[in-house]
């Protein structure tokens, strides 16, 4: 394996850091198979994650992923930015809809602040119709 | 059709340490694994291949702690609560729901997570709330999770929200 998606901030960047600066999205479609090596990981069997029928008798149209999947992926797109002598100093995160299998989900983040050397910043997942399922915020330090 | 969930044993046990689970020394194997299936089906970051320290998302709880211990007076139960709390233990009402969803988590960070570090978590009843959905009335409950390292320093605290309905 390749280091192709290690955090790359560089340190010379930072200070080019402005507020409305989106950061670079982290994107992955998602289904069984992310889920599943996840849920490995994790320990995270959850029928609702596991299989559509599951799901149904939840309310949902289909089989839907782990909030703490999109909270890595989140955690994913901030480490890309700040770089690995960056710190997250803080993340809330609230699942307002499901991310249902199939979907292609990004998570995006703006700079909404900056003092110092700590940032502000805006967090958002979305599905590739545009519908946010996870609205919060970060406070990190490059 | 219940009318609330909030009595006052729920009310009043905001605040009661519930648990204390210490974990198994964090592996870097188990960090790469971690890694590998987070950044799938790209590379993980290198960082974490050979890893000296956790994403701050690891959780060396995920696959058991090593030793586990109630803080509730006469739980007995042996039982493992990984990300809840024992409501039964707490007297809380015995609910039926159909779901039960994760409503989200607020976390605010401290030392990073290093190979070799053993963490200790203790859990603690946050606020249940409970609102009106299109679901009907939901339970909105919070458990408070601590985490310190063997230096007891402060990793992490996670405020974490469960919808229930």
């Amino acid at each position: 394996m390749n280091s192709s998606s290690a955090p790359s901030t560089p340190a010379s960047a930072i200070s080019r850091v402005q507020v409305g600066e989106q950061l670079p999205p982290f994107t992955r479609r998602t289904d069984f198979d992310n889920w599943n090596r996840y849920a490995a990981v994790n320990d995270e069997f959850l029928p609702h994650c596991m299989n559509d029928e599951a799901a149904r008798s939840e309310g949902f149209p289909k089989a839907f992923g782990m909030g703490n999947l999109q909270w890595s992926y989140v955690h994913s797109l901030l480490r890309a930015f700040i770089g690995p002598d960056g710190a997250i100093l803080r993340v809330d995160l609230q699942f307002r809809n499901p991310n249902l299998r199939s979907q292609v989900l990004t998570a995006n983040g703006t700079v909404t602040a900056i003092a110092g050397d700590v940032l502000s910043v805006e967090l958002w997942t979305q599905e590739d119709k545009g519908s946010r399922l996870a609205l919060g915020t970060a406070v990190v330090r490059i | 059709m219940t009318e609330t969930y909030l009595n006052d044993t729920v009310i009043n046990a905001k605040g009661t340490p519930c648990s204390r689970s210490v974990s198994y020394p964090i592996e870097a194997s188990a960090i790469r694994k971690w890694a590998i299936a987070v950044y799938w089906p790209e590379p993980a970051p290198e960082v974490f291949m050979y890893a000296e320290y956790a994403p701050e998302d690891f959780d060396p709880f995920a696959w058991g702690p090593a030793s586990y211990e109630s803080l509730l007076p006469g739980d007995d139960s042996g039982v493992v609560y990984r990300h809840g709390i024992n409501e039964r233990a707490l007297g809380f009402p015995e609910w039926k729901f159909r779901a039960g969803l994760n409503g989200g988590m607020n976390c605010t960070y401290g030392v990073r997570m290093h190979v070799g570090d053993v963490i200790t978590d203790v859990k603690s009843v946050g606020e249940y709330t409970e609102r009106q959905g299109r679901n009907g009335l939901m339970l909105i409950t919070q458990s408070i999770s601590t985490w310190t390292n063997q230096r007891n320093e402060l990793v992490k605290r996670t405020i974490n929200t469960g919808i229930c309905y």
